[in-house]
């Protein structure tokens, strides 16, 4: 056995639409290990949301994954039966906990419907409460018999949590878990999910935008942009010596905490439309760093360290 | 410039009163930004539009420019609207989407009258104020991105020459990257314009960036209110504390060393509020008086206002 659970290999992944096919995913490759919480950061049409959606199988039949491999625990995902997979090894938690809770149906049955689809040995009923209390929605006996409407944004994405984990995954897809909820309740929950990741041992992908929320919840940090990944390190690494002209962008463009009043420095431009994706890399418009091989050709990967390494033609240049 | 007087706005719904702003008073001054800042409900949206009179006040006193507006009519308040202006959080939601970028800035000239000769003129000059070009003054909003959106929202703000604006999140749609583009351009326009804002928004460490002061407020109230260097380095009712130490922070060993000072459970129902000190219940500090303490900002030093009586 590695001590990867999964591992996406040169993932290609599009959705067709009316206007054509969108190219959510062009090519990305990456390990999450045991134990551990991989953060994606990426905005609006980075494809981290898209990358996730293939790896859980959930791309929809607008959506196709093109080429590319997705190993769970060294064995093709392909060939798994992922009703099997869904809700018992991987688990996904979405940004709305509303929109993601049947409003018709207690919180109680929902949570019991994972272990009975799953054929959880042990009283179902239990485990539900079980999870309710470890989540911090108490008193779980009362509050297992309400609806969602019942509860908070705060507690819903508790309850979200709790039926993630009800099976004990081995792996939990976090994607924008906290971007729906106050800054408060953000930090309890992230706390609570930092939490029942330490005493469960399982790995988490935690999918946001936040810069913030990186920094201080992801072991490993991987940066995406227009389907691509752009760079991937430690976090240290990518906060203190970030190597890829858009990660240097992305943490200029939010307040330094040291020098709060210092004029920001946006990324000018906007994201790359993924109808027409440039042809070489994807930054190459905003970049203020491009070169001419940027527009046509695609930069290979340079690694900068065991942990650290980025996709850009400056590091082959540099290198050369 | 303008001044909020213990402010009220209620809403009756049918299972009862919700105090959305409960005795909100602060000071304005030209050219300033105050950032406004507080949780979901805290009732910061609900201040805003009650200045611009979208919502009737209930209780207290508005005066914009030494001018009580707090009743006057909708007629009476049209010259005041062309003076504070509004952008809006959803740059999807605040466009009409069969009208024209170059329509929709054109829209509040025709409603403050002026001259049709100069519309064109204006909006050319105005779309490339705001980073845009006049060609694009015929396309219509779906034809543009989110951060692009928002810049066709400011230009309509700008385009009866307000001297307040009153920014209603206007960046917590938009992408981390195109967030920094909008706040440089409002702060440019506020040098060029000589602007005042109003910003309510709720990521902190943005509005520590481009407030003057900052007020925070919770379930209604203001519970302290200081120049923004003051609020964030020297905190002091707990709620701010507690808000401030929250703020996720865009570096490992800082996040780190950082202490997080939870708070007990969430933001209550705003058709009951808590007796006294709304938030004694979930405060880390709460002593057996704060359930009937009567909370009032007073000045600890400095203009720094503070509610909370038991500050060190």
């Amino acid at each position: 056995m590695s001590e990867n659970i999964l591992r996406v290999e040169d993932l290609h992944m599009s959705f067709f639409t009316s206007a054509g096919e969108v190219k959510a995913v062009g090519g990305v490759t990456f390990d999450v290990r045991k134990g551990e919480v991989l953060g994606i950061v990426g905005e609006s049409g980075s494809g981290k949301s898209a990358t996730m959606l293939s790896v859980m199988g959930l791309q929809g039949t607008s959506g196709r994954i093109k080429s590319g491999r997705i190993m769970f625990n060294d064995e093709d995902m392909s060939m798994m039966n992922m009703n099997e997979i869904r809700g018992r090894k991987i688990s996904m938690i979405f940004q709305d906990p509303m929109t993601s809770l049947n409003p018709v149906l207690t919180i109680g049955y929902q949570l019991e419907e994972a272990l009975r689809r799953h054929k959880w040995k042990g009283d179902i009923h239990s485990r539900a409460l079980e999870m309710l209390e470890r989540v911090g929605v108490v008193p779980a006996e009362k509050r297992i018999k309400q609806y969602p409407h019942e509860f908070s944004g705060g507690q819903r994405q508790r309850i979200m949590i709790a039926m993630a984990m009800i099976c004990e995954p081995e792996l939990l897809i976090a994607d924008e878990p906290t971007t729906a909820l106050d800054v408060t309740v953000q930090a309890q929950i992230l706390d609570l999910m930092k939490e029942l990741q330490k005493s469960s041992g399982m790995s988490v992908i935690l999918i946001t935008h936040d810069l913030g929320v990186i920094a201080g919840n992801a072991d490993r940090v991987l940066v995406m942009y227009g389907g691509q990944i752009m760079e991937m390190g430690t976090r240290h690494d990518i906060f203190y010596s970030s190597a890829h002209p858009y990660t240097k962008g992305l943490l200029r463009s939010v307040p330094n905490p040291d020098m709060p009043k210092e004029r920001l420095i946006p990324i000018e431009g906007q994201p790359p439309d993924l109808l027409n994706p440039p042809k070489g890399c994807p930054y190459v418009k905003r970049c203020p760093e491009a070169m001419k091989i940027c527009m046509n050709q695609k930069p290979e990967r340079i690694m900068l360290s065991e942990s650290h390494c980025y996709s850009c033609w400056l590091g082959v240049k540099n290198n050369a | 410039m303008l001044s909020v007087e213990n402010l009220k706005k209620y809403f009756y719904t049918s299972n009862g009163i919700v105090h959305s702003v409960d005795g909100v008073s602060f000071n304005l001054r030209k050219g300033e930004t105050l950032g406004l800042v507080g949780e979901s409900g805290c009732g910061k949206t609900t201040t805003g539009r009650t200045i611009i009179k979208l919502y009737e006040p209930d209780e207290g006193k508005i005066i914009f420019d030494n001018q009580d507006i707090t009743h006057i009519t909708q007629n009476e308040m049209l010259p005041f609207r062309k003076r504070i202006q509004m952008i809006f959080q959803d740059p999807y939601a605040s466009l009409n989407p069969r009208m024209t970028a170059g329509d929709i800035v054109r829209e509040p000239m025709i409603i403050h009258g002026i001259p049709k000769d100069e519309h064109d003129d204006r909006i050319n000059h105005l779309m490339r104020l705001v980073g845009l070009n006049s060609e694009q003054a015929g396309r219509y909003p779906h034809e543009f991105s989110g951060g692009q959106r928002q810049r066709i929202g400011i230009a309509r703000a700008l385009a009866v020459e307000p001297e307040l604006i009153i920014c209603d999140e206007p960046i917590s749609a938009l992408d981390v990257s195109i967030q920094a583009q909008i706040v440089n351009m409002l702060e440019d326009l506020q040098n060029q314009l000589g602007l005042t804002y109003l910003f309510i928004a709720h990521d902190l460490s943005m509005v520590r960036h481009i407030s003057t002061r900052v007020a925070v407020m919770y379930l209604g109230k203001i519970v302290e209110l200081a120049d923004s260097d003051e609020l964030y380095t020297n905190p002091k009712h707990p709620y701010t504390l507690s808000l401030m130490s929250s703020i996720p922070i865009p570096d490992p060993e800082k996040s780190d060393s950082r202490k997080h000072i939870p708070l007990k459970g969430e933001i209550p129902n705003a058709l009951n509020l808590p007796e006294g000190c709304s938030f004694h219940p979930r405060c880390p500090n709460a002593k057996p008086e704060c359930r009937s303490l009567d909370v009032t900002l007073k000045d600890i030093g400095n203009g720094h206002l503070c509610s909370c009586p038991f500050t060190e």
